[in-house]
């Protein structure tokens, strides 16, 4: 890989798994810089990942992943990066499949690759029953209103070319962005395609759309994406 | 005569007091200018009761004090949405912040750990 690459990892109290995120990433066969947003954590997620020789950048507040995955798209924009890769900070990613989700990218085939733990052949972690119905639900709403065929709306394990990089650097949604993005990027007319990827278990710590909140997650995302489709469509200047 | 009184009071009290916060700068003009054009709506109405009853049951309002709930409640649920869109562009200004602050920290984290450029040291000897 010749292109200048930055893995964008948002974090949020991952103290138990950001090391050895970090380290499986950085034993990859292939040079890639790496940006930790730490996103207000209270635990020692910045210090771990300071051991390091990730770049750490630390909000001063919880801003929410949105918040945190855009901070590392204004610093990939910023320090000229062709190609930016969003992983979790959980573990839940598998780094062996990152060239596949960059060689899209990097020939210009799309904008954005995102990895789909639910298209074949791979056959890991699916997410639990009660998630696997959420995603259900978004995977085929989004694919309706975008007239594409869209299996794992909420998979946070995506390759973006610097043309992506800038339009989300600009704008990016907040709470659990990830659906919305998508509409965002159809919006903006930039070109996806999703990427056949193993994900496995959360490796520590716990998710923050637990109990109730599953059901704000499911009813706000769905508000906001048909409020999205009612916006203007946007152009890239 | 006396509900008169009191409700004159109160709006004269209530525009001075915004009066009082603009001056002791804990207003600005911006957000005081709505505050004061309404306290002078509500004297303007006590002075001008007449014209008051006459609107009201125009509109069709039974007792003119119902006109006057539904006039505050209208207000009400506008200034409301106001503060809920001034809010949510603080929280826009304040997410940008927190991320150029981000991002400039590391900056300097870096520019801290550089050697400094023994040229610069040359020419300060």
């Amino acid at each position: 890989m010749t292109e200048k690459i930055l893995i964008i990892i948002p974090a949020y109290n991952e103290s138990e798994s950001i090391k050895k995120t970090i380290q499986e990433i950085l034993a990859l066969p292939f040079k890639v810089d790496i940006a930790v947003i730490d996103d207000g954590s209270s635990d020692a997620t910045s210090r771990y990942a300071k051991e390091t020789t990730a770049n750490v950048l630390t909000l001063p507040f919880n801003l929410g992943i949105g918040g945190a995955v855009q901070t590392g798209f204004q610093f990939a924009f910023k320090k000229n990066y062709d190609i930016a890769v969003q992983i979790d900070a959980d573990g839940q990613h598998d780094g062996a499949f990152l060239q596949d989700l960059v060689t899209p990218v990097k020939s210009g085939e799309v904008d954005i690759a995102i990895g789909s733990r639910f298209i074949g052949p791979f056959l890991g972690y699916r997410s639990s029953f009660v998630r696997r119905i959420g995603i259900n639900f978004f995977a085929h709403l989004i694919s309706f209103l975008v007239q594409d065929r869209v299996t794992d709306p909420t998979s946070g394990f995506r390759a973006f070319n610097r043309k992506a990089i800038k339009a989300f650097a600009l704008d990016y949604p907040y709470d659990y962005p990830e659906p919305e993005a998508i509409v965002l990027a159809q919006r903006l007319n930039l070109r996806f395609k999703e990427i056949p990827v193993q994900m496995r278990k959360r490796q520590a710590g716990h998710s923050s759309i637990r109990y109730l909140r599953t059901l704000y997650y499911m009813v706000k995302v769905t508000l906001a994406i048909l409020l999205d489709m009612l916006k203007p469509q946007k152009r890239l200047i | 005569m006396n509900v008169k009184l009191l409700v004159f009071t109160f709006s004269l009290v209530l525009f001075f007091f915004v009066i009082d916060l603009t001056r002791r700068e804990k207003l600005t003009f911006k957000y005081a200018a709505g505050w004061l054009g309404v306290s002078l709506l509500a004297i303007l109405s006590i002075v001008f009761d007449k014209f008051l009853f006459k609107f009201s049951s125009w509109l069709g309002f039974a007792l003119p004090s119902n006109f006057i709930f539904f006039g505050l409640m209208c207000t009400f649920i506008i200034l409301a949405l106001l503060l809920t869109v001034f809010l949510c562009q603080q929280d826009t200004r304040n997410r940008l912040m927190a991320q150029k602050i981000a991002v400039l920290e590391f900056e300097l984290e870096q520019l801290k750990k550089e050697p400094k450029n023994p040229s610069v040291k040359e020419n300060q000897r």
